[in-house]
């Protein structure tokens, strides 16, 4: 397993890394699979999404990401009708918003800590609220702020047979 | 002495049998595999682990060997004769309303009016159940006739121990709840996670993802 790249989130006019999947339930509830096609073990869902959250409601306002077979995927791709923007109304759980220094570094899914975790409660896509959790604070002053993969190893577009290590 | 030197003899002899059946028949590790176990022990990668690992291990595991080869030479035969037990995952929990998660009968037109899905920037369809509307539509065809439909919440915990609450609509039949469809699946936290300001560096339920986790489910 590999430290998963994170979803994008502007939120109160800053773009921050979002550690948390929402558009996974959407596929998950209509009971289907999302037909995105990994090409780096640090993205195995196959695609990164940019959200936006507008008077506590959390929109998907874009999307990047390979279909099977190959082809570059957008919103439409997904909501054909919706390519700019899609009310994520489907989503309930928290959304985890890591802050401040990198506390320990954990080369599997989004399991690095961080000072803080912003977390965001969210109700069939509304904000209900918001809290922060103290997790620590870094030992060293040079400690690395802001989410990051240490690694990973790329595939060919064409093959995931052979990779290279990026 | 020259029977030790036959004892050491074959005890090389037996040495090279076993190294050569072990390299023919073990299964390489996977990358996954290895990038997993890495994650769990970091010491994995450090030098003194794989001279520890790969070199002296190794090394004084031929010694023994040779030296007490009749007990290698049984274990293998052993392990021969016993019958490799095939492991079997644990079976996945298929998560089913049951009567005690029923809430409220409701009618087909009730729910689709208080779940029509409404947003300012019009981002969603003005259908019931928004994105998901063609789900529902689904869900419906499914329905045998005298079904009722039902709301319902419950919680649930997987296989694997994750919490979860899940709520929705599910039809049910004679009084037995059958097909549901999803309004509301979310993790349940730990307490310790309900105490947002508790801070902790102790893994967490959502240190993995959840999508990684229903993958792991």
């Amino acid at each position: 397993m590999t430290a998963q790249i994170a979803e994008r989130l502007h939120y109160l006019g800053e773009d921050v890394a979002m550690c948390t999947n929402p558009l996974d339930d959407y596929f998950a509830m209509r009971g289907v699979n999302s037909r995105f096609q990994s090409n780096c073990t640090a993205l195995w869902r196959g695609y990164v999404g940019s959200w936006e959250i507008v008077d506590d409601r959390l929109y998907l306002v874009s999307l990047s990401g390979t279909i099977e077979g190959g082809a570059d995927a957008t919103l439409a791709t997904i909501f054909p009708d919706f390519p700019d923007r899609v009310f994520a109304h489907w989503y309930s759980g928290t959304i985890r918003i890591p802050q401040g220094k990198q506390l320990e570094y954990v080369h599997m899914g989004y399991g690095s800590t961080f000072e803080r975790d912003l977390l965001l409660d969210i109700e069939r896509g509304l904000v209900v609220a918001t809290r922060v959790r103290h997790n620590g604070t870094a030992d060293s002053e040079n400690a690395p702020e802001g989410y990051e993969v240490g690694a990973m190893t790329v595939f060919p577009r064409t093959s995931k047979g052979e990779g290279e290590s990026a | 002495m020259i029977y030790l030197y036959w004892y050491l003899g074959i005890g090389v002899v037996v040495l090279a049998v076993v190294y050569g059946a072990h390299h023919l028949t073990k299964e390489k590790e996977s990358d996954s595999l290895r990038e997993l176990l890495e994650a769990v022990n970091p010491d994995r990668k450090k030098l003194s682990y794989r001279i520890l690992n790969n070199i002296v291990a190794p090394v004084l595991a031929a010694m023994l060997v040779i030296a007490v080869w009749p007990l290698a030479v049984f274990m293998k035969v052993k392990e021969m004769f016993q019958k490799k037990e095939s492991y079997v995952s644990p079976e996945e929990r298929e998560f089913a309303v049951e009567r005690e998660h029923l809430l409220e009968r409701l009618t087909e037109q009730e729910i689709e009016r208080r779940e029509v899905v409404t947003d300012p920037l019009k981002a969603a369809p003005e259908l019931p159940f928004g994105h998901l509307n063609a789900a529902w539509q689904e869900f419906l065809k499914g329905r045998a006739e005298g079904t009722e439909l039902w709301s319902f919440s419950a919680q649930w915990q997987t296989t694997w121990g994750r919490k979860e609450l899940r709520c929705g609509y599910v039809m049910v039949q004679d009084g037995a709840p059958s097909a549901h469809f999803l309004t509301v699946w979310k993790d349940i936290p730990d307490e310790a996670d309900a105490d947002a300001n508790a801070g902790t560096k102790a893994a967490r339920s959502d240190d993995i993802p959840r999508w990684l986790r229903k993958h792991a489910d």
